[in-house]
């Protein structure tokens, strides 16, 4: 039986049903979104949380030790963490060629250049090779009978043939060159997305306005690539922090000396190669936190232009 | 300023037939430039090349007198309004409309004042710092008109600018863009489709189709006396009623029978036209508004029935057939069928038989074949 009012309307009821449904709509929203959250919480909440415990004991992947703050004053005495910064601060000089190159190359393939599709397709070949791959191919291309020095030798510059691997003042420019080059396909497909989505007719305008190559490059095209300028140093950075590992590991092993290691190469050697989980645990939480900043400061700087 | 002469420009794509085929054409210095005609017609592509965005296959273009085959679309001094305006996005209004000027090497208070002025005329004034983004549809072809103003160009090319606002906002621009081309007077070459754009705004009208011209001239010109079947079709809403007949020239008349019956001409009418041979076939033209719906049972009355009465309010289209089987969509009965356009509150209904009547200094004959104009010195 129902409770019908003068109007006819039941008003009680039906607020109450309304709120009972938004209230299912909520239960069902959390249903839904339930095996995300768990996911997320299982395998990345956790292990963080994992990490920020370990980094205060001595763990040797069996027993735990905690020894409190001196984990992490220890940590920073460590010459090798502040050298691993360095060069990851060093590598940092590798992303404006990360982006500057693939901007040219994707400038030139928009212009249709004889050819284009299939440059376009060898540029993007390296994207799809595995980086353990790349970092082999770089090895041979790098090494003192590989490929660099048969190149010198055929211009008939014997004399500067080197191994640059195997030194400690160029291994890590070796590396950033190979960086540059593993990151080349993805940008230029980032760049080459984004001058597709050019207005074709601001650069006829920008023509007839008066603007020549340069200018139209400057002030329209430029502007317009900004957001995919930004992605793509998001990524590029945060692919020197966390991805370098498997070229490290083929190309030079972190050396000569400590000359290539990278954070999470530290973090790979302390852990696996010397057993101190607790310091690997504590470097991690550092990396993670210098990613973690250039991705929310990034994110800022896109979300302020919105 | 400066005047526009297109001397035989041709546009060909590849290996397909030209886009733009030996187009003449002269724009005076000061005047406004209509190129109408159906999409795929030429017209763009002829205002392309005029701003250089394309290059010329052959012929010759000179703006001034001198010849731009060659040169750069910034070189040209040309201005031109975009279809989708093409306002740079991330510059603001007034950064948008001193573009141009910036370029050139203009003072920054020579560029304020500038555009303040081209502002003021556009009434853009309290838009001056916003983005493209934050305008309305008709607050961006003005900021698209007062990037081209600013410039004080040799000529304004303008691509289908009023294609993308509504209804309303159109009838207003229209108005807005022929005063301010007509205060500036500068060599305007505009292209749309809409043919009443045609009529309205400019001081010639250029009809193409298939790339090439079928005739230039003022747009009562082109209404009165066009110079062929297709003028005659495009031009005008409803468009010109088109009608094959045969023709039999007789000693003290021209008799013209449509269908199964006939109108009398005076035999004076083959002097102004150049008309065929008893017995030839002829496309009789006749605008709908002067198909006369009259009681009279005489001479020069065509029996016909009601289809369809369309009121617009104003007016009312009266849709009319001859013959039986009433009209359908086929070609032949088209041709059976056409329409006049009287005034409103009409009394008959579809079905109904009704007298018509056309003056004969209101029809147009085209050749049957080439259908050209057959009034003599039509073209």
């Amino acid at each position: 039986m129902s409770v019908v009012t003068i109007n006819g309307t039941t008003p009680i009821h039906r607020r109450g049903r309304r709120l009972s449904l938004r209230r299912r709509r909520q239960v069902a929203g959390f249903l839904f979104a339930l095996p995300a959250i768990a996911l997320v919480v299982g395998f990345i909440g956790v292990p963080i949380g994992q990490a920020v415990y370990y980094s205060f004991t001595e763990w040797n992947g069996l027993t735990s030790t905690w020894i409190g703050a001196s984990a992490w004053t220890q940590a920073f005495h460590n010459s090798n963490l502040w050298t691993a910064l360095q060069n990851n601060a060093l590598l940092l000089l590798a992303v404006p060629f990360a982006l500057g190159l693939p901007l040219l190359i994707a400038m030139l393939l928009h212009q249709r250049v004889v050819g284009w599709r299939i440059f376009r397709s060898i540029y993007f070949l390296p994207t799809a090779i595995s980086w353990v791959v790349l970092g082999l191919v770089a090895e041979r291309f790098f090494a003192y009978h590989g490929t660099l020095n048969s190149l010198i030798h055929a211009v008939g510059l014997t004399h500067v043939s080197t191994n640059m691997l195997g030194y400690e003042s160029t291994a890590l420019s070796a590396l950033g060159i190979t960086f540059v080059f593993t990151m080349i396909g993805t940008n230029t497909m980032l760049f080459l997305t984004g001058l597709a989505t050019l207005d074709p007719s601001l650069e006829e305008a920008a023509r007839i306005d008066g603007a020549g190559r340069w200018r139209i490059f400057r002030s329209i095209t430029l502007p317009h690539l900004s957001r995919f300028i930004q992605l793509a140093f998001v990524m590029t950075v945060i692919a020197l922090f966390s991805a370098l590992f498997s070229l490290i590991f083929v190309m030079t092993g972190g050396g000569p000396g400590y000359a290539t290691t990278t954070m999470e190469f530290l973090i790979y050697q302390t852990g696996f190669d010397q057993g101190a989980f607790g310091t690997a645990a504590l470097y991690g939480l550092i990396l993670f936190v210098l990613t973690a900043i250039v991705g929310v400061v990034q994110l800022r700087l896109i979300g302020s232009e919105e | 300023m400066a005047d526009i002469d297109f001397d035989g420009v041709t546009k060909v794509y590849g290996d397909g037939p030209p886009a733009v085929d030996r187009l003449s054409l002269h724009i005076d210095d000061g005047e406004f430039m209509v190129l109408v005609g159906p999409s795929g017609c030429g017209k763009t592509t002829a205002l392309r090349m005029l701003a250089g965005l394309e290059e010329i296959s052959s012929g010759t273009l000179r703006i001034g007198g001198a010849v731009v085959n060659n040169t750069l679309p910034k070189d040209r001094d040309v201005a031109m309004v975009f279809q989708n305006y093409a306002l740079y996005p991330h510059m603001s209004v007034a950064q948008n409309m001193g573009f141009a000027l910036k370029i050139r090497g203009e003072s920054k208070r020579e560029i304020a004042r500038k555009v303040e002025d081209a502002a003021r005329i556009l009434r853009l004034t309290e838009y001056l710092e916003r983005r493209p983004k934050a305008l309305s549809g008709g607050q961006r072809q003005r900021v698209a008109m007062g990037r081209a103003i600013v410039r004080s160009p040799q000529a304004f090319l303008m691509d289908e600018p009023l294609s993308n606002l509504d209804a309303k906002l159109r009838v207003e621009m229209r108005s807005e863009i022929a005063r301010i081309q007509r205060l500036l007077s500068v060599a305007t070459v505009y292209v749309t489709h809409d043919q009443v754009e045609a009529m309205t705004m400019g001081d010639r009208v250029a009809v193409l189709r298939d790339g090439q011209l079928q005739q230039v001239a003022t747009p009562q010109d082109i209404y009165d006396r066009p110079a062929n079947e297709f003028v005659a079709g495009f031009m005008g809403s409803p468009p010109m009623n088109l009608v094959p007949c045969q023709l039999r020239p007789g000693r003290s008349r021209v008799e013209v029978v449509v269908a199964d019956q006939s109108i009398e001409l005076p035999l004076g009418y083959a002097d102004t036209h150049s008309l065929p041979e008893a017995g030839a076939d002829v496309v009789l033209g006749v605008r709908p508004e002067d198909v006369l719906i009259a009681d009279a049972t005489g001479a020069n009355v065509l029996k016909v029935r009601v289809e369809r009465v369309e009121a617009l309010g104003s007016e009312a289209l009266v849709h009319l057939a001859w013959g039986e089987g009433g009209a359908s969509s086929s070609r032949d009965a088209r041709s059976r069928s056409f329409i006049a356009k009287v005034g409103p509150r009409v009394t008959f209904a579809p079905g109904d038989v009704v007298s018509v009547q056309v003056s004969p200094e209101h029809i147009h004959f085209f050749d049957a074949g080439t259908g050209i104009s057959l009034r003599a010195g039509g073209r």
